[in-house]
């Protein structure tokens, strides 16, 4: 009994032996002699996206002929009923969602595994 | 709601993000720091060399953490690889050394002689006994945390412990609790 109080008494002590050391610039110190960050993965993915994007772009618009399928599709939505135009809004919203919630997960799931 | 250790090294991880890193560092910086110092036996300037060699390291290797251990257990390891590699330079990886160094004095502190006794007992012990016991009974750490960080059997941590403890108190019998 005595001995365990001895032990107690000797690792409180040591404990209090150990105070808070004030960070007065060490944080600072080290993070300057942090090599300088890799450019970040994210902006080249957006800007290879953004790329392939415009080239596609530029590509369908001179194979359908400058863009007439742009009018006929047009035509096509403006001869429709109103209930369609919702069904098709509808649509579209949650195709987009489903993106969007897909891309959300994935992110974060990477962001927790590291 | 502050970020947990893992969310900062995922962050470091993702994005390279300096910022979490610095995080990281304040938050560990006084357990790393106060580690080497002991170790050190008080040689603030050498102690804070070997911190910041600590954390540039675990910034550099900051991939092989694996998460299997706590990260402040993560860091002690590397500040003790840090503090071996340079006491192997040194030639100091002796047991007692005769040229010890008077702390500084803590004004903060309840007993200054206290203090400085047990500086001195602490100072006293050998390398293995008092990095077992800086770790296991200053720092909080479990024996078998210390046996990671130390890279030595559990068994051995549990006997360094115990030897160390009773060095100590034979040194501070006159401090004793009654």
């Amino acid at each position: 009994m005595n001995e365990q109080f001895q032990e107690d008494w000797l690792d409180a002590r040591l404990r209090e032996e150990a105070p808070y050391i004030d960070d007065a610039g060490f944080t600072a110190q080290v993070v300057q002699k942090l090599p300088p960050r890799r450019a970040s993965r994210n902006s080249f993915r957006g800007a290879i996206l953004l790329g392939v994007t415009m080239l596609a772009c530029v590509v369908t618009y001179f194979a359908s002929d400058g863009g007439r399928f742009l009018i006929s599709a047009v035509n096509t939505f403006a001869a429709m009923p109103l209930w369609m135009l919702y069904v098709v809004a509808i649509g579209c919203g949650m195709v987009a969602t489903g993106v969007a919630a897909a891309a959300a997960y994935f992110q974060a799931r990477e962001q927790t595994l590291g | 709601m502050p970020l947990t250790d893992a969310d900062l090294v995922a962050r470091v991880l993702v994005d390279d993000d300096h910022h979490a890193f610095a995080e990281l560092v304040r938050n560990h910086q006084s357990a790393i720091r106060g580690l080497l110092r002991q170790l050190t036996r008080s040689d603030l300037a050498l102690a804070d060399d070997l911190a910041q060699e600590t954390f540039l390291r675990a910034y550099k290797h900051i991939r092989s953490f694996r998460g299997e251990a706590k990260f402040s257990t993560w860091l002690y390891r590397i500040a003790y690889n840090c503090f071996r590699e340079d006491a192997r330079k040194r030639k100091e990886l002796v047991g007692i050394d005769e040229t010890l160094l008077e702390s500084q004095p803590d004004p903060q502190s309840a007993d200054p002689a206290l203090k400085h006794d047990l500086m001195h007992a602490l100072q006293l012990l050998p390398l293995h006994e008092r990095s077992a016991i800086l770790l296991c009974c200053q720092n909080g750490l479990s024996h078998d945390e210390a046996a990671r960080v130390l890279e030595i059997p559990l068994g051995t941590v549990k006997t360094n412990v115990l030897r160390g403890r009773e060095k100590l108190k034979k040194t501070l019998a006159a401090w004793g609790p009654a």
